[in-house]
């Protein structure tokens, strides 16, 4: 299941939904920089106004009244663009704060199906890359463009200001840039997505390349990897030609079509000083603004760009939003702890089930063993009886009430699903255990710890249940993760626990003694065991297997080896091989 | 317009690896044709756009002195003429700029590409992946970028000369104020980057410790929507938002005080230009025109300044690029470094392990069994020499030739090792279980079949012509195991030596491999390293291994009925009476990539590339 995407259009949405929300400091940063901006036009009206008295002929006391002016205006400008840039540096920071913490929010609120199914690498990529790539374009690019905007804007009002009939000619290559630009952003957001991917696959290909590097070793396949490395080296070539060929026509363009304003101004300004309509100091004004303006629009032009781009990352941010509730919480108290499955079915796609029409009965207490071979249905069997998935068919009840009509909080304190995956949260151990139970006593987590039999590696830690953990914390075995996922369990105390393969990829040694921390869990409680291996099997109450999506035989595993089924064969083979 | 030659080229050429200056001068001598070409198109552009402010006075000037007529209309036609010489110059040169920014950059990461492919383990072992990933994200593109701004190095310094050379005949004084005013200014703007970057260095590691949190809450959001926890962890994630975004204020602060800067001093610089020109024009010493020509260089000359000291930089990083990259390129591979000096021995003799007594029999298929899965699978990793150093103590013989002795690829074709944690690739299905691109698809689905593996056909679309994601994540670990089972079986080769071939998969699906494994290895040399009994009860003969040594040699049935000691080690390696608990056998470490590690990792990659983007071509 992939993640949904959001339109443009949801995009659009968002963005306004968000510039309205902060309508009153863009609003404030809008005119500190516009005053800014009105300053620093004055240098090249200064120079016009210089040019004019010194063809008049002037005295030494006017040009230094008209540079003190000069002066004042930098100083202007100087206090103002401190404060303006201030404020809208701050801005950026601000909105892109209150951007990554809502995503963070809506990702945490997931639906659980949604993050069973998607997995987390999507998440994840969203989380970081996605987040970091628009950060860029709301902490910067944002101030930039309103920067760009307004000096554009104001510069071409100071020359219409000056003399609109001088000013008419410098808009002479406008259509020629627009035409171009517009030409070129239509075609730059897909050609630098490519580019960002071709160097994306590269990276990737180099990772495996170093993490497989045995592989490659053992099986000749060093020539094979040069080659893909060389494969993406060249569509990389290819996305950067591609784009080359993008600024090959913006660049030459651009800059022809702002050469043409001073000199349409000088002619055509030229020709008016001569009939007498202007002084040749406004010419040479409107002249150097055409020159100061290049700058703001190639600002800007760059700063299009980068926000397109960063677009298609604000799609997959405001993408997230869009995933639908799986449940809702309905009226009901469950009367007692039994779980019950009736006519259940599950389907990934339509039309595709996985699971066939099952009813289950459990008893409080007992110990089910769910055995079946890859695919069969087996982990979806358990996520259903878990309530991470509503069904497609049917329902799953605790003591009469539909797993997923029970509020979340409730639902976790009757089944849990627990699955090989182990993550360690960064944090201490106690912030670690405490995610079950955020009241919890270091008395409740000491013996949560003694119940899986962790105390003692715990205690051992430099400082203890204090100790910090997790990525660049203390390291912990793959088997002492599991421990610390088994504690959590023992603080939540559902009457249920679904065990999804949960110790079958560790090695022996561990694995031996993760099964006496998982029987301290256990204890007391109704659990679904889905296993890999027989011994599993053996030992429980009730043995269920499942084939293609139905059980297919169930009952206490000597049942069924007296009833010479499937399973009785395999036991059989099992105990030939291993007696 | 200039076609970019073709990258990668067929032979990215033998670095000198001395160091890094050595290798930048040796990447120079090697694309010196466009680097020359780029510099004169730079020289050229900057021309042009020094001798911009010239016209623009002269034109001033000449509208003053003769109004609207001819002299105005030939300034127009310089100016024009200027503005396209040097946008075409502009452009070609960007093209150039790229190119010679391409092919340095490629070059570097082509040539670790390379050594990455061919150098084994012992890139792992000496260097952390991710300097090696970034030698090709990172380092390679900072080599490039120095090729990147020769040209506009080379163009800003003849500009710079132009302008002096204009101004200094116009008055020298004014010239004097130009040309040593820009570097002061430069120069003051420069001194107060320091405290800014200490800043920004401040908000970077509070964003990085951020980006962390965000990626650890969502790579164990499973756990957290499945025991709660969610509250503690997005206020956690706040908190430290906040926190980014105080520190990215401080950054404000200081960045906003330059950016004041930045407008004060050179405003102030032009002012004190303005006020002296206007003077020596009140003086008639210069004209008008010439004082609109001594504003307008100021305003130009900012440029190749930036420009310069931009060069400087991406010199220091195109050296510490170098340098890294030469960190990779400097690695020898722990096998095979040297060719081999014995002849290959003939085909269909055993492949015997001298110290432990291990021995691969043609036309068999052995079981190796150790209550220490790690050390059975030492040997075996032994047995296909990955470490010609750590082995010299350990001799394993190809029909009597020492291992160590012969060509490492001739070995590698014959003695083929699929250990335990068997790395897939991304790329079609087919491709990725046909490495060598040898075998029909008939091969293809009979490998496919003795694995095992046709659920994995289902579950990549369009089968064997699907794509397998980065290290095949889409699969699971017991998929991934059997893909790699079907890719080492169809290598087919003489000697195949198996770690722990179905440790994650399920009893049924083992069972299945077994007996078909046997089948299918039958008239080969093959050794499989395992405890599983649904394995060992299809094999020809079973190495049992204690202390390091093959005690006893035998079927499973065989060993399972010896009443002495070696009977009894070995029920209780496989059999269940030892702990009903215990998994029967091996290692299985199949699934135990750390998603926060990859995840930062990944994000350390997405971090943009210097020079990587560079859009505006270096204007102003």
């Amino acid at each position: 299941m992939k993640l949904p995407i959001a339109d443009s259009a949801t995009v659009r949405a968002y963005t306004a939904y968000l510039l309205r929300a902060h309508l009153r400091p863009l609003s404030a940063i809008a005119v500190l920089h516009t005053c800014a901006a009105v300053l620093g036009l004055a240098g090249p009206w200064l120079l016009g106004r210089l040019v004019d008295a010194v063809a008049d002929g002037t005295t030494t006391g006017y040009v230094n009244a008209l540079v003190a002016v000069g002066a004042g205006a930098v100083l202007g400008q100087t206090v103002l663009t401190r404060f303006a840039q201030r404020s809208s540096m701050r801005f950026g920071e601000m909105v892109f704060a209150d951007l990554r913490e809502e995503f963070i929010e809506t990702v945490t609120s997931l639906p659980l199906s949604t993050v069973e199914r998607a997995g987390t690498g999507d998440l994840v990529a969203r989380t970081t890359n996605d987040v970091n790539k628009l950060q860029n374009a709301v902490r910067f690019g944002v101030p930039r463009v309103i920067v760009a905007v307004v000096t554009i804007t104001l510069t071409v009002v100071a020359c219409l200001v000056l003399s609109p009939l001088v000013a008419v000619a410098m808009f002479v290559g406008v259509p020629v840039m627009l035409v171009i630009v517009r030409w070129y952003l239509r075609r730059a957001t897909p050609a630098y997505l490519r580019e960002s991917a071709s160097y994306a696959t590269l990276n990737g290909t180099i990772t495996e390349s170093v993490e497989g590097a045995r592989t490659i070793d053992a099986l000749r396949m060093g020539a094979r990897r040069q080659a893909r490395v060389e494969a993406d080296l060249r569509e990389a070539f290819e996305a950067e030609t591609a784009t080359l060929n993008l600024r090959t026509v913006l660049f030459p363009g651009v800059d022809f079509a702002f050469i043409t304003a001073p000199v349409a101004v000088l002619l055509w300004g030229g020709w008016l000083v001569s009939q007498g309509h202007v002084t040749i100091g406004v010419v040479a004004t409107i002249v150097l603004y055409t020159y100061q303006v290049s700058g703001p629009v190639w600002d800007l032009i760059f700063w299009l760009d980068e926000i397109q781009v960063a677009a298609t990352s604000l799609a997959r941010i405001v993408g997230v939003r869009l995933v639908e509730p799986d449940r809702e919480v309905r009226e009901g108290t469950p009367v007692d702890e039994d779980l019950r499955a009736r006519g259940l079915r599950y389907a990934y796609r339509e039309g595709h089930d996985v699971l066939h029409g099952v009813d289950l009965d459990l008893r409080a207490g007992e110990r089910l063993a769910v055995v079946g071979p890859s695919g069969a249905g087996k982990s979806t069997l358990g996520r259903m009886l878990a309530g991470i998935h509503p069904p497609t068919g049917g329902t799953v009840t605790v003591g009469g009430v539909p797993l997923v009509d029970l509020p979340l909080d409730e639902l976790r304190g009757h089944v849990a699903l627990v699955t090989q995956e182990h993550h360690v949260f960064v944090g201490t151990v106690a912030d670690n255990l405490r995610l079950a139970a955020p009241g919890a006593s270091q008395e409740e987590l000491r013996r949560a710890l003694e119940a899986v039999d962790a105390w003692g590696w715990v205690c051992a830690l430099p400082e203890a249940l204090e100790t910090e953990i997790g990525s660049g914390g203390a390291p912990l075995t793959p088997a002492q993760a599991q421990q610390v996922a088994l504690a959590r369990l023992v603080l939540l105390d559902p009457h249920t626990l679904v065990l999804d393969e949960a110790t079958s990829l560790l090695d022996p040694r561990a694995a031996r003694h993760l099964e006496r921390s998982l029987n301290g869990v256990l204890e007391g409680r109704t659990v679904v065991a889905i296993a890999h291996r027989l011994h599993t099997a053996h030992d429980a109450d009730r043995v269920a297997v499942v084939d293609g999506g139905r059980i297919t035989e169930i009952g206490p595993h000597d049942e069924l080896v007296a009833a010479g089924g499937d399973y009785a064969a395999l036991w059989r083979s099992w105990q030939h091989e291993s007696a | 317009m200039e076609r970019v030659r073709s990258l990668p080229l067929t032979d990215p050429g033998t670095p000198p690896l001395t160091g890094p200056v050595a290798y930048l001068a040796w990447q120079a001598r090697r694309q010196w044709g466009i680097l020359t070409v780029g510099a004169l198109l730079g020289v050229l552009m900057f021309s042009c756009q020094a001798a911009l402010p010239y016209v623009t006075g002269h034109a001033i000037d000449s509208g003053l002195a003769h109004g609207f007529g001819a002299d105005l209309w030939r300034s127009a036609a310089m100016l024009l003429g200027l503005g396209v010489v040097s946008a075409t110059a502009g452009a070609v040169g960007h093209r150039y700029d790229v190119e010679n920014w391409l092919r340095a950059s490629f070059a570097a990461s082509q040539l670790v590409g390379r050594r990455v492919s061919h150098s084994g383990h012992t890139i792992t072992a000496e260097l952390p992946t991710g300097e090696v990933v970034s030698a090709v994200a990172n380092d390679a593109l900072r080599i490039g970028e120095i090729y990147h701004t020769s040209a506009r190095f080379i163009g800003s310094i003849v500009a710079y000369g132009i302008a002096a050379f204009v101004m200094l005949r116009t008055s020298v004084s004014l010239g004097l104020i130009v040309l040593l005013g820009l570097p002061t200014v430069a120069v003051c703007i420069a001194a107060l980057v320091k405290p800014l970057q200490r800043r920004q260095a401040a908000q970077r590691e509070a964003s990085g410790r951020l980006t962390t949190l965000g990626s650890d809450t969502v790579s164990g959001l499973r756990i957290l929507r499945g025991i709660g926890g969610e509250g503690v962890f997005t206020a956690r994630y706040r908190e430290q938002s906040q926190l980014v975004r105080r520190k990215g204020e401080d950054v404000a602060v200081t960045q906003s005080w330059l950016d004041a800067l930045q407008v004060l001093l050179p405003g102030a610089f032009v002012v004190v230009l303005i006020w002296y020109g206007a003077h020596l024009a009140v003086a008639g010493e210069i004209t008008p025109g010439q004082l609109v020509q001594a504003y307008g260089f100021a305003a130009f000359l900012s440029w190749p300044v930036q420009q310069m000291t931009y060069t400087v930089q991406s010199a220091t990083r195109a050296h510490v690029g170098a340098s890294k990259v030469l960190n990779v390129l400097r690695v020898v591979p722990a096998t095979g470094a040297r060719p081999g000096t014995r002849p290959m021995p003939p085909a269909h003799v055993p492949l015997v392990d001298e110290v432990s007594g291990t021995v691969v029999t043609p036309g068999r298929v052995s079981a190796l069994v150790c209550v220490d899965p790690d050390a059975s699978a030492a040997v075996a990793t032994r047995m296909a020499r990955f470490d010609d150093a750590a082995e010299a103590d350990t001799p394993v013989r190809l029909g009597g030739e020492l291992l160590a002795e012969l060509d490492k690829l001739a070995v590698r074709e014959r003695v083929v090792l699929a250990e335990a944690t068997p790395q897939l690739f991304s790329g079609t299905l087919a491709s990725e279980l046909d490495v060598h691109g040898t075998r029909d698809a008939e091969r293809l689905l009979h490998a496919i079949t003795l694995a095992d593996a046709h659920d994995v056909l289902d579950s990549v679309p369009d089968g064997l012509d699907g794509e397998l994601p980065e290290k095949g994540r889409s699969l699971s670990g017991g998929q991934r195991q059997r893909v790699a089972l079907a890719r080492a079986l169809l290598l087919d080769p003489e000697i195949l030596l198996l770690v722990e071939p179905t440790s994650a998969v399920d009893a049924h699906t083992e069972a299945r491999i077994a007996a078909r494994l046997a089948e299918a290895r039958r008239g080969r040399a093959t050794l499989v390293v395992t405890a599983s009994p649904l394995v060992l009860d299809h094999v020809d003969e079973v190495q049992l291994l204690v202390d390091g040594r093959v005690v006893a040699t035998g079927t499973h049935a065989g060993l399972l009925a010896r009443t002495d000691a070696h009977g009894a080690a070995y029920r209780r390696v496989v059999g269940r009476d030892l702990d009903e608990m215990t998994p029967p056998h091996g290692v299985a470490r199949v699934g135990d990539d750390d998603p926060i590690a990859e995840e930062a990792f990944d994000e350390l990659l997405q971090d943009e590339p210097a020079g990587a983007r560079d859009r505006t071509g270096g204007r102003p």
